[in-house]
């Protein structure tokens, strides 16, 4: 073997090489070559550009909001008017501009879509992860726990969670959350299955690992990026579900400019004022679609047995 | 070093009840390389993960260094008593480096100087720096058979119990791994249980040898005899006459 | 031996993937040709043995590009033919005995229907006689009681049954020539003697070509009549397998010396030194 001494020539040979010579470069190298398969799947790079957009959208909303969310104009003469140069989108009943409330209505379907990841990623990944690599009793248990969370449609359970709760868009977050971890943990706990009598554990065990080391350290690791990519193709899901409990008024209040409540607001106008609830229906479904083909580009890059 | 007493290891219970070791003892001293012989389903390798306590212990007894092993198996024991895997693409971490791989074992056991160790560790078994930071993916078979050595000899161990350690390996690839542990073992006195399906390549590292079949100790033997012939029991024979490649005329019946 | 017209002749394959990493040559140049007699393929992993025989049924999966300047099965050009000619050449006329059975065996299936479909695929039978042939063939290949292997299911037989199962249901259409890819690889030494004896018998008995490859020299020059040494994709050497200890090429040599031996080898084994220039 030749030691690398000399300085690679380019930042693509030196993340490229097959001997790197630091724990970061050999990292970063991964990295770049999951970037490149990623790259290469115009889909992805759609889907990715939607969210990247999202976030833009949701940092900035201050600067490119054109008028007020929550103030609208005069009631008299600003309602209901069809998109023009002045009013973009148009205005609503309450002759308020909707471009610049779906711009800041961005922040809160971000907010939902971190929040839910949070929450619920975390802990199903958890409780999947204990269960597929303690088994037994414990095993049953969580499972059992889980079968309850997952017999029941999600919307009505969150439709329970809220109404006990209370409306509003804390607790829709919460009440989606709760249910949105039960698939997570069984294919965590599914993938755990697979890797717990590998060699490569039953090594670590030689080695006089503890259960919550075996977990955290090797197990954990190889269930994240099928869990990731549930996530990100159950965002679309996620998404409708807050949008259908704003619809049903569960979620967030008025005047918030929540998108699914959006559409419900404009549902009264539908035939004669089409815009009022097309333009957020548009939001959601771009950026639904966006995820959605956001997690099948990541379940080519990170999941090796999708990718044969 | 090692004194196994009438070790049974049962699976399961019921219908399903599989007894993969039935009442086998064997002792091997210290220094010594001792080999186990037999096909698959001949329990061969359960009794290395029963030493290990990967699997479980029906009856009987073993004793490593002269003391019953601990229940549950303890950080002591791990770093006395160390395993080498068949598979090679199985052992290794996929998502880990090399360098991950064998920080592990050093974190676990709380060693420190570990960037010295785990340099050393990597040239005992001829690998150099350069593959420090390679992922598994990255290496051949071989190279990553030497990690997974690397990474049972990184915790200075007496024991090492090495399950089939080459047959997943081209036979150039096998010859060398033969060659390295047959080096270390000489340098640092380490006492070898070997796991194999081939008697040659058993009886190229070990000088006492058993025989199992169906979880039972068909015979123990020594190498100097296989090679005078004395074989006693028609199944071992039938072994040897195996790694002659194939003959056209058929021998004595092995059923 | 009867040395009349080569049952198959080979000449300059090559096999290229090509890969969005570039072009890996997986056999190059290689040449030869079979008779009604034994071949071995020898070598290591990556060594292009098992593409070479992929390519000449015509299986190479599919980035893979397969040239040459000659490839024929009695006359007949495997590279020219329509697909469908080659379909109904292969598993007719030729045939393949993978490693592993459980992977090459229809697991939902029965042993028996998987035989029955196999032949009336190539034969114009009724059922009848398509299961007739398929339990003489269980018969054939030495099973004790050929009706109860007939309706069992893959994951009901012991390895070395499957893969009796299997070498019975690739003759049953009564081929020409057969290409074993480490036919033995999974079974138990003592099984695998059987095996290899069932399959040596067939093949002498139905005068059949065979090509077997396998990674392991002892065997193949033990078991065949001729033996291709193959390296980084290119034939490094042929040889009569009766002159395995006369081999000049370094390469086979390597590869003999590397195996320990029963009868006792040298400490350290010697192992094998490669050089690029067997590749050039």
């Amino acid at each position: 073997m030749t030691g690398s001494l000399e300085r690679p020539q380019t930042l693509r040979e030196w993340l490229t090489t097959s001997e790197p010579s630091s724990r970061t470069q050999a990292r970063l190298g991964r990295t770049y070559l999951s970037w490149r398969t990623f790259s290469r799947n115009p889909l992805a790079m759609l889907g990715l550009l939607v969210v990247v957009g999202l976030i833009i959208v949701a940092i900035f909303a201050d600067q490119l909001a054109t008028h007020s969310p929550i103030v609208g104009g005069d009631l008299r003469t600003a309602r209901l008017l069809p998109p023009s140069a002045e009013h973009w989108l148009g205005t609503d009943s309450q002759a308020r501009d909707i471009y610049s409330r779906l711009v800041h209505g961005s922040r809160l379907t971000l907010m939902i879509v971190a929040l839910v990841t949070v929450l619920a990623m975390p802990v199903g990944l958890l409780i999947g992860t204990v269960a597929g690599y303690v088994g037994g009793w414990v095993d049953a248990t969580l499972m059992r726990i889980t079968d309850i969370f997952l017999a029941f449609p999600r919307l009505i359970l969150a439709l329970a969670f809220v109404a006990a709760l209370g409306p509003g868009i804390e607790n829709a977050i919460i009440a989606i959350a709760i249910t949105s971890w039960p698939p997570y943990a069984r294919i965590a706990r599914a993938e755990t299955l697979t890797i717990r009598n590998s060699d490569f554990i039953a090594a670590v065990r030689l080695q006089g690992a503890s259960r919550a080391r075996i977990i955290a350290r090797h197990i954990m690791p190889l269930c994240v990026p099928s869990v990731i990519i549930r996530v990100t193709l159950d965002m679309a899901g996620i998404i409708l579900t807050a949008a259908g409990l704003g619809f049903l008024g569960l979620g967030a209040q008025p005047p918030m400019p929540e998108w699914g409540a959006m559409i419900a607001a404009g549902r009264q106008y539908i035939v004669d004022y089409w815009w009022v609830a097309t333009m957020p229906g548009i939001a959601i479904f771009v950026v639904s679609l966006g995820f959605n083909l956001l997690g099948d580009g990541l379940r080519d890059v990170l999941d090796p047995k999708a990718a044969r | 070093m090692i004194d196994i007493r009438d070790l049974s290891v049962v699976f399961g219970s019921g219908r399903l009840r599989v007894e993969a070791v039935k009442g086998l003892s064997m002792r091997i001293a210290e220094g010594e390389s001792f080999g186990l012989v037999g096909e698959s389903g001949s329990g061969k390798s359960t009794v290395l993960r029963a030493i290990c306590g990967l699997a479980p212990v029906s009856a009987g007894t073993i004793a490593v260094a002269g003391k019953p092993v601990p229940v549950p198996r303890n950080r002591a024991f791990f770093a006395t008593v160390q395993m080498v895997f068949q598979d090679p693409y199985g052992s290794l971490h996929p998502r880990q480096t090399v360098d991950q791989i064998l920080s592990e074992p050093l974190a676990i056991h709380r060693l420190s100087d570990r960037d010295r160790r785990i340099a050393r560790a990597l040239a005992d078994v001829g690998l150099g720096s350069s593959f420090r930071f390679r992922y598994p993916h990255q290496l051949s078979g071989g190279q990553r058979q030497r990690v997974a050595i690397a990474r049972a000899l990184i915790l200075d161990p007496r024991v090492i119990l090495l399950d089939e350690p080459t047959s997943a390996l081209d036979a150039s690839v096998q010859a060398e791994i033969l060659n390295l542990l047959e080096r270390l073992r000489a340098e640092r006195r380490l006492t070898y249980i070997l796991v194999s399906h081939d008697l040659a390549v058993v009886t190229h590292l070990c000088d006492r040898l058993l025989v199992m079949r169906n979880g039972e100790t068909v015979e123990e033997t020594d190498t100097e005899h296989l090679r005078a012939g004395k074989a006693e029991t028609a199944y071992t024979r039938a072994l040897m006459k195996a790694t002659e490649g194939f003959t056209r005329a058929a021998p004595a019946s092995t059923e | 031996m009867s040395e009349q017209k080569p049952l198959l002749e080979v000449e300059n394959l090559n096999v290229r993937f090509h890969l969005r990493t570039g072009t890996v040559e997986a056999v190059r140049g290689v040449s030869f040709s079979l008779g009604r007699e034994r071949l071995g393929i020898v070598g290591e992993s990556g060594s292009g043995k098992s593409q070479t025989g992929r390519a000449i049924l015509g299986l190479t999966p599919p980035p893979g590009e397969v040239t040459a300047d000659r490839l024929t099965f009695d006359g007949i050009d495997l590279l020219s033919i329509p697909r469908r000619q080659l379909r109904n050449l292969r598993g007719g006329r030729m045939t393949m005995v993978m490693q592993d059975p459980k992977y090459s065996l229809n697991p939902v299936m029965t042993i028996g229907d998987q035989m029955i479909e196999a032949y009336r695929a190539h034969r114009r039978a009724g059922r009848k006689e398509a299961r007739e042939k398929s339990l003489e063939m269980l018969e054939a290949v030495q099973m004790r009681d050929p009706a109860r292997v007939f309706s069992l299911y893959p994951h009901e037989a012991s390895g070395g049954m499957g893969q009796r199962a299997m070498i019975a249901m690739m003759l049953v259409t009564d081929p020409d020539f057969l290409i074993a890819d480490e036919p033995t690889s999974a079974l138990d030494v003592t099984v695998q003697q059987e095996v290899l004896r069932i399959l040596d018998r067939l093949v002498a008995e139905r005068g059949m070509g065979l090509i077997f490859i396998s990674h392991d020299l002892r065997l193949v020059s033990s078991f065949c009549d001729r033996v291709l040494v193959m390296y980084g994709g290119k034939v490094m050497e042929e040889l009569a397998a009766g002159d395995l200890d006369a081999a000049r090429h370094p390469y086979t040599r390597g590869l003999m010396n590397c195996l320990p031996a029963l009868e006792g080898s040298a400490h350290p084994l010697p192992t094998l030194e490669r050089d690029p220039a067997w590749t050039q």
